[in-house]
């Protein structure tokens, strides 16, 4: 069989104006995984830090260590990950004048 | 199929499938072609109904959990799981598309279990059997999308358990909605309301009805770690547009007299339609989970 793979939207043109965490994703399944994060709109100087997390459980959650994704203004970061075990989000934190961003969020795992 | 060849098949064993299996999906296998239902839009993703917008990505899930790690499902690690958020009368769905090659009966078969996300709860009186994460889940549902020739009609069928209301009690019922499930159409004909958190299967909270002899309570088991998994079995026909039978484990419902929910609009685009989806709902601000180990359908054409 072809390697499987799969592509999650996290967050679906949603606009936040305060940090905010992803919904916890499960990826047991994965060998790799790689982020896309695109903001769709941004307050003049506002901008976001992506950081990768990963959890045992879904529930305790610590940094993976890299993948940071920096962007100010609209335009698509990403960031590659492997042996990140079974859980996936990501902890998102507004930089700049922290006005409202839109988020386009994707996650696309493979076997 | 023949019984015979079922029977000594140890994974098609434990269905009942009628003639022709159009699909049968172990997902340890692979998401197997159920997504995130989405409502309808041109390309720009604030057309979209809010209530049809947030519907969660379908996850392959092992069960695992903080206390004992990976619980796994029926005959294997993986099963679909659907995760809402933890935000009151948030729903997940997943759809799976087909198209029907001629009308008549239609099975749809899943082995399922449903579960609350762990939460600190208030342990006074706890009596070391009762789980109180059980009345943190609020629903599950199944749905059907069936349309007739180019332009209809179109009926969706449904069918809910309720496991526990907002303040808590266990309810335990399975039910069935007497309103129409809205449409973007009807949305944008201004039949029916643009609201986020609004149920998508029957915007009016009091358009339910509890199916005849529909008291069921299920196996949600003591802690919200222990997955026990229930068949479902759901027999409709798509000659008369109606429902014939739900089983879910020792319980079989015949609803052949449950009138059916015909939309008036015609729609096109949607010619032979033959959708079946899954939904879970969170009454509280806890994520509900719903798993299918697989699904099956199987048409009598």
């Amino acid at each position: 069989m072809l390697r499987r793979s799969f592509t999650a939207v996290l967050e679906k043109g949603v606009t936040f104006d305060a940090d905010f965490e992803t919904e916890p994703y499960e990826a047991g399944w994965a060998r790799e995984a790689r982020w896309f994060v695109q903001v769709l709109q941004a307050d003049r100087g506002s901008g976001l830090v992506a950081v990768p997390q990963i959890s045992p459980d879904g529930a305790a959650w610590c940094d993976e260590g890299s993948g940071r994704m920096s962007l100010v203004g609209s335009g698509m970061v990403s960031a590659g990950l492997l042996g990140f075990g079974s859980w996936l989000r990501l902890r998102v934190r507004l930089t700049g004048t922290r006005g409202p961003v839109t988020v386009l969020i994707h996650l696309a795992l493979k076997e | 199929m023949d019984d015979q060849r079922i029977a000594s098949d140890v994974r098609l064993s434990k269905y009942n499938p009628l003639p022709r299996i159009l699909y049968f999906d172990d997902f340890d296998e692979g998401m197997n072609g159920w997504c995130e239902l989405v409502g309808n839009h041109t390309g720009n993703l604030d057309q979209i109904r809010p209530i049809a917008k947030d519907f969660r990505p379908p996850q392959l899930s092992s069960c695992t959990f903080f206390d004992i790690g990976t619980h796994g499902s029926v005959d294997g690690t993986y099963s679909l799981k659907l995760a809402t958020r933890p935000l009151q009368n948030h729903s997940a769905v997943a759809i799976k598309r087909m198209t029907y090659a001629a009308r008549g009966r239609v099975q749809f078969e899943a082995y399922i279990s449903f579960k609350a996300e762990i939460a600190s709860a208030n342990a006074s009186g706890w009596d070391g059997n009762a789980a109180p994460s059980e009345r943190h889940f609020g629903d599950f549902t199944f749905s059907n999308d069936i349309c007739v020739g180019e332009s209809g009609p179109r009926w969706h069928g449904v069918v809910r358990y309720r496991n526990a209301d907002p303040d808590g009690n266990l309810v335990q019922r399975w039910v069935r909605p007497t309103s129409l499930e809205p449409t973007t159409k009807m949305e944008r004909m201004g039949l029916v309301p643009a609201h986020p958190r609004q149920d998508f299967f029957s915007f009016r909270p009091e358009d339910w009805a509890e199916l005849p002899g529909g008291r069921q309570p299920l196996c949600f088991n003591e802690t919200a770690s222990k997955v026990n998994w229930h068949y479902i079995r759901w027999l409709f026909d798509t000659e008369s547009l109606r429902s014939l039978e739900f089983q879910c484990n020792d319980l079989l419902m015949d609803l052949s007299d449950v009138p059916s929910l015909i939309h008036d609009e015609k729609y096109y685009g949607i010619a032979n339609l033959l959708n079946v989806y899954f939904a879970v709902r969170t009454h509280v601000n806890v994520r509900n989970f719903l798993y299918v180990d697989s699904a099956l359908l199987s048409v009598d054409w």
